[in-house]
């Protein structure tokens, strides 16, 4: 049964939300807009579920005082008092959760985030690295494409910026499209594997 | 050693907290500088009495004020939380005056209104400051009489939840409908006209510190004459003897009662203009008399010597139509219903001057200016297209109708150089179309120089909305003609034409003027009108340019009642509205039809209406005759409404239902179909009086209704004039979605029942899929865990499903080689779903005992944060494989660059195409696209798995033929192929 009522509850409702998709009916639409609401309703739940396991994880690193277990001990104070601090002042502009948000969290996001210019010119160089045929093409397109994207290009010759937008209108277009299409059947697949209960693995 | 640093780093860090603290309560701030000045309190002039405009300086920027919040009561001793206004911390506000209008209707309470009376944030106990009106119907019950007080209440609520309440008054009993709060969407409020209001604003600093509040000021709303017409055309067309008259609309149209008509001599033009200022005069004595009780009006000197010749309902709170032709019969103009009847010469039009005005309730008329008629004759008038169709749009919940009108219209929209040479020209275009001419087959276009010799011709078999052209050099204009095939249709009756004429400020040609055979296509524009059984005015419902050839026009599904609420029972604790709603106007469009939640109520209101009518009988008797006429008219109503509660066919038959939900039911339908049934008219003006109106539009014959004939004979002229839009089953531009749907069930379900059969299907082998068992085997032999990644998406992600099936597998797999497995989660969902995955597969593979619940863990929901954490995993727990499978953004390449750094063995699949290069880059093996969802398949080696692998390779085959198929096809200038697949 434990398999059993899972399966059934996804299988009745994909039916259900297949025949939504060919059905614009306000009945249809309705029981859409109704379900949506249940999801709504029920995600917020599931936060719980995230923040138990984060505490355990930590919990045990402290207690266990696993290498490190410092920092297990800054997480912790971290969620809870930007917890604390969010149910006290509120979350509204001015209040010492946006501070922390905005002060904290925001310029270590960006830290992260601009690292990847680093990561991209390191992966760059392992990509463009003219190993075979196959590599030498793909460093000679980059470079069009990449001139292709600033004034130096064009003042090279007109035909880089032209060249740069043949090779992603129609190569790279096409490529895109052609996985697209296979990503999209796949899709379908998986879809339907879980619909007609092939595909279970998802149940635990 | 690391402890001592530690101690050192939290003694600093208390040491520099406490002398922050202390710091802060040291100094005494000065908050007078933080206190609003020069708030003031004005009428805003030319509406329904119901707002004010706050204005005061704002406080400068150094004081980091983020928001204004103001409060308003009607006394200055109780003021609540009415609205803010957020303030830019970093700029501050650039003004001197900052301004908050408190019109219209604002929310009164609501759900998330506070329970209790509360005092505002840090305030004192004397403060006159509190939060919004709260719920409790103690405290917003008494100050209902403070505001004029809307109810929105859900349909379903409204005619089944309600309480029926009966109050004594002056010796009568009247019934209401009395409603929970929670049983409101809202309650709204708007001032109420010539009461006072008290005001306050407050800031409030960055640190969300509430400052002292402004000196208390009031207000009082005054309702004044409407803002006139700011364009006035009349038009006398003389061959027909046909006034037309265009205004613009009224920005505030809340309290507009009528829009009406005037015709004056010249002689009486400045008698007019007498009675005009003496009338402006009179409004502003009047205001100030209001707060001047010894103040005396005089008499008014002056008569309007304008004779009315129009008048109608302005049709609030819809936009209505704002022109009229009126016809002059026998030197007449003569409209019986509103008793006008003025003489007028056509043959002396020069001797006329015509104004219009807008009426308000309060009695308040403001005119436009006034105007003598353009003289025209009917050939100057827009032709109207010779079919035009009203239908229910295909394809929708039954929220549209469809309002097609000509045939299909071709535009040039912009044009850019290819060449230095200026000798290739990029032209865009656009069609127009509509259901008539779905298909569009040909656009042709003819290219013109200035001295009208062909220099190219195009046929855009396929419309991809941009053409080239070629020209033998450099010129500053060029003429297209266009025509355009449609099915059945071969176009060339509609020859377009329209210039391209080089412009020296953008460098470019720009495209001028669209004529169709002389007329110029976009000076008109085309307004559609409706109407449905429940107004008497015409509503516009959209305006668009005269290329278009289509609109859709909405009928939203009526969700609330909207009732005036002004009472309430506080034993019971509900709010009380009128149990009466409207079903539709009756057939002549004078009276409405008003139906009772509750059927003894009905049936009294019978009773009531004949009292009425003995009442005014009895009292004509003694009256004047002034008050006999009045009487008349009165008696005269009731008539009315005695005999549609008597004969009216929507009541009978509710009447004759007995149970209450069940005449409800019926009610509320007879109600939908009157409010949702809508008649059309087309009006193509050039918005200055020159214009045509279409008739009703009447189908030529009625369609399917899903309504009985009782309900059908209910309502006259559905289905012929009147459309109602029907909810659709089918979404038919998906038909090919459905045919390829089934196809694919069918290719499943055949290569599943062949691999049943043994029948051995070839997959074509891939590497990462392969290698997967080399990489846990490598984790094993180096004794590390292996790092899993389900991807950063959610549950309801494809991806996400097909990562976590393969989780399963590659955890079994860890699992029997005893080797740890780390899942890190970003999505709370799908945790729970991947700890029970992981757990299956320890089961499976006989090893629960090995099964570590924190080994699938959340980490963050916030991108960077997870990244950081999953590297720093990766770092610490020296990971030997790592796999990426499921949905990943930016964060990808940071974590795979990470892990080929720690010299991880990594695996990694999405169907994220911006991200797959990345992965191919830093991994040692990538899925790409479908590679993913076919993993598990691959893995597991079951028929049934197989089967659907199989079957997406043949569905793929038939894609590909399709798409060769319509290349090919497409490139003979066969477009039915493409035709035949929807765009979306």
């Amino acid at each position: 049964m434990k398999r059993q009522i899972p399966l059934a509850i996804v299988i009745t409702l994909g039916f259900l939300f297949v025949i939504h998709t060919f059905v614009p009916h306000k009945i249809s639409q309705d029981f859409y807009d109704w379900f949506q609401t249940w999801i709504k309703a029920i995600s917020p739940f599931a936060v719980f579920l995230g923040v138990m396991s984060l505490f355990n994880v930590h919990r045990t690193k402290i207690s266990r005082r696993v290498p490190n277990w410092q920092y297990s001990v800054i997480t912790l104070i971290g969620l809870f008092f930007t917890a604390f601090a969010g149910f006290m002042w509120g979350t509204q502009e001015g209040t010492p959760y946006m501070w922390l948000f905005t002060n904290v969290q925001m310029p270590m996001s960006a830290t992260m985030f601009s690292l990847l210019a680093f990561y991209i010119a390191s992966a760059a160089y392992k990509a463009f690295r003219a190993r075979s045929a196959e590599a030498t093409v793909l460093l000679v397109a980059a470079i069009i494409v990449m001139l292709g994207q600033v004034s130096l290009g064009a003042a090279i010759t007109k035909w880089i910026p032209e060249t740069s937008r043949w090779i992603l209108n129609v190569p790279n277009l096409a490529a895109k499209r052609a996985i697209m299409i296979g990503v999209g059947l796949g899709m379908t697949a998986t879809s339907l594997k879980i619909l007609l209960g092939i595909e279970r693995t998802y149940l635990g | 050693m690391e402890f001592n640093h530690l101690k050192t780093g939290k003694l600093l860090f208390l040491m520099v907290f406490t002398l922050l603290i202390t710091l802060s309560f040291a100094a005494e701030e000065d908050y007078s500088n933080y206190i609003v000045e020069n708030l003031q309190v004005n009428d805003i002039p030319n509406d329904d009495g119901g707002g004010l405009v706050l204005s005061w300086k704002p406080l400068p920027k150094e004081r980091r004020i983020i928001e204004y919040r103001i409060y308003r009561g009607v006394s200055p001793d109780t003021l609540f939380f009415h609205g803010k206004v957020d303030v830019n911390v970093k700029t501050g506000v650039s003004g001197d005056e900052l301004f908050y209008y408190d019109s219209g209707y604002n929310m009164f309470v609501n759900l998330q209104s506070p329970g209790k009376l509360k005092k505002e944030e840090q305030q004192s106990p004397e403060s006159p400051l509190f939060l919004s009106y709260p719920r409790d119907i103690t405290v917003s019950g008494p100050r209902l009489k403070n505001y004029r007080i809307l109810g929105v209440i859900p349909e379903k609520d409204f005619y089944y939840r309600n309480t029926k309440v009966e109050i004594e008054e002056d010796d009568e009993t009247e019934v209401y409908a009395g409603y929970k709060l929670r049983h409101f969407k809202y309650l709204l409020k708007k001032l109420i006209a010539d009461k006072e209001y008290f005001y306050t604003v407050l800031a409030v600093t960055e640190s969300r510190k509430f400052m002292p509040h402004a000196k208390i000021v009031s207000g009082i709303p005054r309702d004044d004459s409407p803002e006139a017409a700011k364009e006035f055309f009349p038009v006398f067309v003389k061959d027909k003897k046909i006034l037309k008259f265009e205004w613009t609309r009224a920005i505030f149209t809340t309290d507009h009662s009528n829009h009406n008509l005037y015709l004056i001599h010249k002689d009486d033009l400045e008698t007019f203009n007498d009675f005009v200022q003496e009338q402006i005069n009179l409004e502003e004595l009047s205001i100030t008399a209001k707060e001047d009780s010894l103040l005396e009006i005089p008499e008014a000197k002056y008569t309007n010597p304008a004779k009315l010749i129009f008048t109608r309902y302005s049709g609030y709170p819809y936009t209505a139509n704002n022109t009229v032709s009126i016809p002059i019969k026998d030197n007449l103009i003569a409209d019986e219903e509103n008793e006008i009847e003025v003489e007028i010469d056509p043959t002396e039009m020069t001797d006329y001057r015509f104004v219009f005005s807008f009426a308000d309730w309060n009695g308040f008329e403001t005119f436009s200016e006034v105007k003598k008629a353009k003289e025209i004759y009917s050939a100057d008038l827009p032709k109207l297209p010779a079919e035009w169709k009203v239908t229910d749009r295909a394809d929708d919940k039954g929220d549209y109708n469809t309002i097609s009108w000509g045939k299909p219209s071709v535009l040039l929209t912009n044009t850019s150089y290819l060449n230095e040479e200026k000798t290739k020209l990029l032209v865009n275009y656009d069609v127009y179309t509509n259901k008539n001419y779905k298909t569009i087959k040909n656009v042709y276009f003819q290219v013109y120089d200035m001295h009208g010799n062909m220099i190219d011709e195009i046929n855009e078999f396929y419309q991809d909305k941009k053409i080239k052209i070629k020209l033998p050099h450099e010129m500053n204009e060029i003429t297209f003609k266009m025509w355009i095939k449609a099915n059945g249709y071969s176009g060339k009756d509609q020859l377009f034409t329209q210039k391209l004429i080089y412009d020296e400020n953008s460098k470019s040609m720009q495209p001028g003027k669209l004529y169709l055979d002389n007329e110029e296509v976009n000076r008109f524009s085309y307004s559609i009108y409706k109407r449905n059984y429940s107004n008497e005015e015409w509503r516009l419902s959209k305006s668009t340019m005269g290329s278009q050839r289509e609109l859709f026009d909405n009928i939203a599904y009526e969700l609330d009642h909207f009732k005036s609420v002004s009472k309430f029972d506080l034993e019971k604790k509900l709010f009380l509205v009128s149990p009466t709603f409207s079903i539709r106007m009756d057939d002549k469009l004078e009276n409405s039809i008003v139906a009772n939640l509750y059927p003894s109520e009905q049936k009294k209101s019978i009773e009531n209406y004949q009292k009425e009518i003995e009442k005014y009988e009895a009292q004509k008797d003694t009256a004047s005759a002034e008050e006999i006429a009045k009487f008349d008219r009165y008696i005269e109503h009731y008539q009315n409404q005695l005999k549609i509660a008597q004969e009216n066919p929507i009541l009978k038959t509710a009447a004759e239902i007995n149970g209450k939900k069940a005449r409800l039911k019926y009610l509320e339908k007879a109600r939908k179909i009157g409010s949702r049934s809508f008649e059309y008219k087309i009006v193509k003006s050039d918005g200055k009086g020159i214009f045509t109106e279409s008739e009703v539009y009447q189908a030529e014959k009625i369609g399917n209704l899903p309504f009985t004939k009782k309900t059908r004979n209910s309502f006259a002229g559905l289905g012929k004039n009147h459309f109602y839009p029907l909810p659709n089953w089918f979404q038919s531009n998906k038909f090919a979605t459905l045919i390829a749907t089934l196809i694919f069930g069918y290719l499943v379900f055949t290569m599943i029942q062949k691999a049943k059969k043994g029948k051995d299907l070839y997959i074509r082998p891939i590497a990462g899929i392969s290698e997967i068992d080399n990489a846990i085997g490598r984790a094993t032999e180096m004794g590390r865990p292996i790092l899993y990644v389900p991807g950063l998406s959610g549950i309801g992600d494809v991806a996400t499903l097909a990562g976590l099936s393969l989780l399963g597998r590659v955890a079994k797999k860890a699992a029997e080689y005893d080797t740890r497995i780390l899942v890190p989660v970003r999505d709370y969902i799908v945790l729970p779903i991947a700890q029970e995955i992981v757990k299956e597969a320890h089961y499976e593979a006989g090893r629960p005992d090995t099964y570590d619940n924190n080994s699938v863990f959340f980490i963050t929901t916030s991108q960077f944060a997870f990244v950081a954490g999953v590297n720093g995993i990766m770092i610490r727990e020296k990971t030997a494989t790592n796999f990426y499978m499921g949905m990943f953004w930016a964060e990808a390449l940071l974590m795979t660059e990470t892990g080929s750094m720690t010299g991880a063995i990594q695996i990694s699949g999405t169907d994220a195409v911006t991200q797959i290069p990345f992965f191919i880059t830093t991994c040692d093996y990538t899925l790409i696209g479908e590679e993913l969802y076919a993993a598990s398949a691959y893995l597991a080696k079951e028929p049934l798995q197989l089967g659907t692998l199989k079957a997406v390779d043949y569905l793929k085959f038939i894609i590909i033929i399709f798409v060769i198929g319509g290349t090919i096809l497409s490139t003979f200038h066969a477009t039915f192929l493409i035709n035949s697949f929807p765009e979306k």
